[in-house]
């Protein structure tokens, strides 16, 4: 019986990555999406108060230098405001993804789809999310994916009501970019660390700490230009290096990552 | 101390398949394992890992009912989790369908005695998991720096898994409390 089964999983493994999306596993695959996305989602909404209650608490402990301030407030979440505080936390984030929106970065023609995160990936090995809006409501493959402080990821994979965005973090995950003010070039590039570095600047370009860094929506780019990505935090140089090695912190906070919005193009 | 499950003699006899009524409880906690797993799970972080709910209850359920439900409800667990995340086909149920037998075959062959048979099987099972998955990983040419693996996914996982292992194999063994003993091999 167990022989059966790791033969079963070996031969599922080979098939997934053999066939194409449109392939009896990703059917399948597809077909039970679509019983357990809602319970996903369902799951999700229920739990959001007690994410955001233990994602504050938790940052509770990096504050120190707010502590009486951060306490008196953590005594008004144990009060039993962790409801509301996650209301006003959804309408914040979709306030700042209307701005977004307003500031005209996206072409005239773009829709933007609202979706939210119902599942994300548990292993260290994979930073991807699940999000329940997909071919139903005109997202396609790779169409990008942001949120009000920036750029979340890209659709990689797609079902009638639910997609996987893979996030920028993910170390198989590369964005053309560009540095502001200046104008240096490079990749974005995720790592298993969650870490993102710009990759391939060139040494004789001058960037500083603190730049912004946004997409560069270079002919054959899925991302438009302008959409804003992070901050550059470091820049190293070795002499023997033909580019720059640049750390950015982006801007998207993707342990909180709650609301996003896919880009239709 | 937990008790142990493999020293009570049940009073049913050995049965080999599952009863309508185990079924439907297995098929409940699969899905519960499921939705903690994919939904809240990832948004927890504690002590550097997330908590791996799934794996957990697959070696929970594999001590009380044996190496092959363990190993059906591994595959069935792990397909599930694969479709809820869109991640690859195979890769989870193959995982946990060695989890399971392994932990199944534990509890039917080992003196299990000392009765901390759970957190035992919980910190072997998240290694074996751990090792598997970045085996897998490695195959698949993504990146798997040794440190980052060892410092930041198994040996946390390792020590929050195995905290959590007392507390939800209580839950299970209640949830699944009667429905007969399958486990083919017994020790007294």
């Amino acid at each position: 019986m167990v022989g059966i089964l790791l033969l079963l999983c070996i031969a599922m493994f080979t098939l997934y990555f053999r066939e194409s999306d449109s392939g009896v596993v990703h059917g399948a695959q597809g077909a039970v999406l679509r019983v357990v996305a809602p319970l996903q989602n369902g799951t999700a909404r229920a739990t959001k108060p007690f994410r955001d209650a233990w994602n504050w608490t938790a940052d509770l402990f990096s504050a120190k230098s707010e502590n009486a301030k951060l306490k008196r407030e953590l005594e008004q979440l144990r009060a039993g405001v962790a409801s509301e505080l996650a209301t006003q936390d959804e309408n914040a984030q979709l306030r700042a993804a209307v701005a977004l929106h307003d500031a005209g970065i996206f072409p005239g023609t773009a829709r933007l789809v609202t979706a939210r995160v119902v599942a994300r990936s548990t292993t260290a090995w994979y930073s991807t999310v699940t999000i329940d809006a997909g071919g139903d409501d005109g997202i396609g493959l790779y169409d990008a994916v942001v949120n009000g402080a920036g750029l979340v990821g890209r659709v990689t994979k797609l079902e009638a009501g639910a997609a996987q965005v893979t996030l920028i973090t993910d170390q198989q995950s590369y964005v053309d970019s560009m540095v502001v003010p200046g104008g240096a070039q490079g990749i974005i590039s995720g790592s298993v660390t969650g870490d993102i570095t710009m990759q391939y600047v060139d040494r004789n370009e001058k960037v500083k700490v603190g730049q912004y860094v946004v997409t560069s929506g270079r002919a054959g780019s899925i991302f438009v230009r302008g959409i804003p990505i992070g901050q550059i935090e470091s820049v190293g140089l070795q002499e023997v290096e033909l580019y720059q090695s640049i750390s950015v912190r982006p801007f998207v906070d993707f342990r909180k990552l709650d609301i996003v919005q896919v880009v239709l193009p | 101390m937990i008790p142990n499950p493999a020293r009570t003699v049940p009073e049913e006899e050995p049965r080999w398949w599952p009863s309508p009524a185990l079924v439907a409880r297995l098929g409940v906690i699969l899905l519960v394992a499921v939705l903690l797993q994919t939904a809240v799970a990832s948004n927890f972080r504690i002590l550097g890992a997330n908590p791996d709910f799934a794996l957990i209850v697959v070696v929970c359920v594999a001590l009380l009912k044996g190496s092959e439900t363990g190993a059906i409800f591994g595959f069935l667990t792990g397909a599930l989790v694969a479709v809820a995340l869109m991640e690859p086909f195979g890769l989870s149920a193959f995982v946990f369908v060695v989890v399971g037998f392994v932990a199944g075959r534990y509890a039917e062959t080992a003196d299990l005695s000392h009765g901390f048979a759970p957190l035992v099987s919980v910190f072997v099972a998240t290694f074996i998991a751990g090792v598997l998955l970045a085996l897998a990983q490695f195959l698949l040419a993504r990146q798997v720096p040794l440190g980052f693996f060892l410092g930041r996914v198994l040996v946390p996982a390792l020590i929050l898994n195995t905290l959590l292992a007392a507390p939800l194999y209580l839950v299970v063994r209640w949830w699944l409390r009667g429905g007969g003993d399958l486990r083919a091999v017994r020790t007294r």
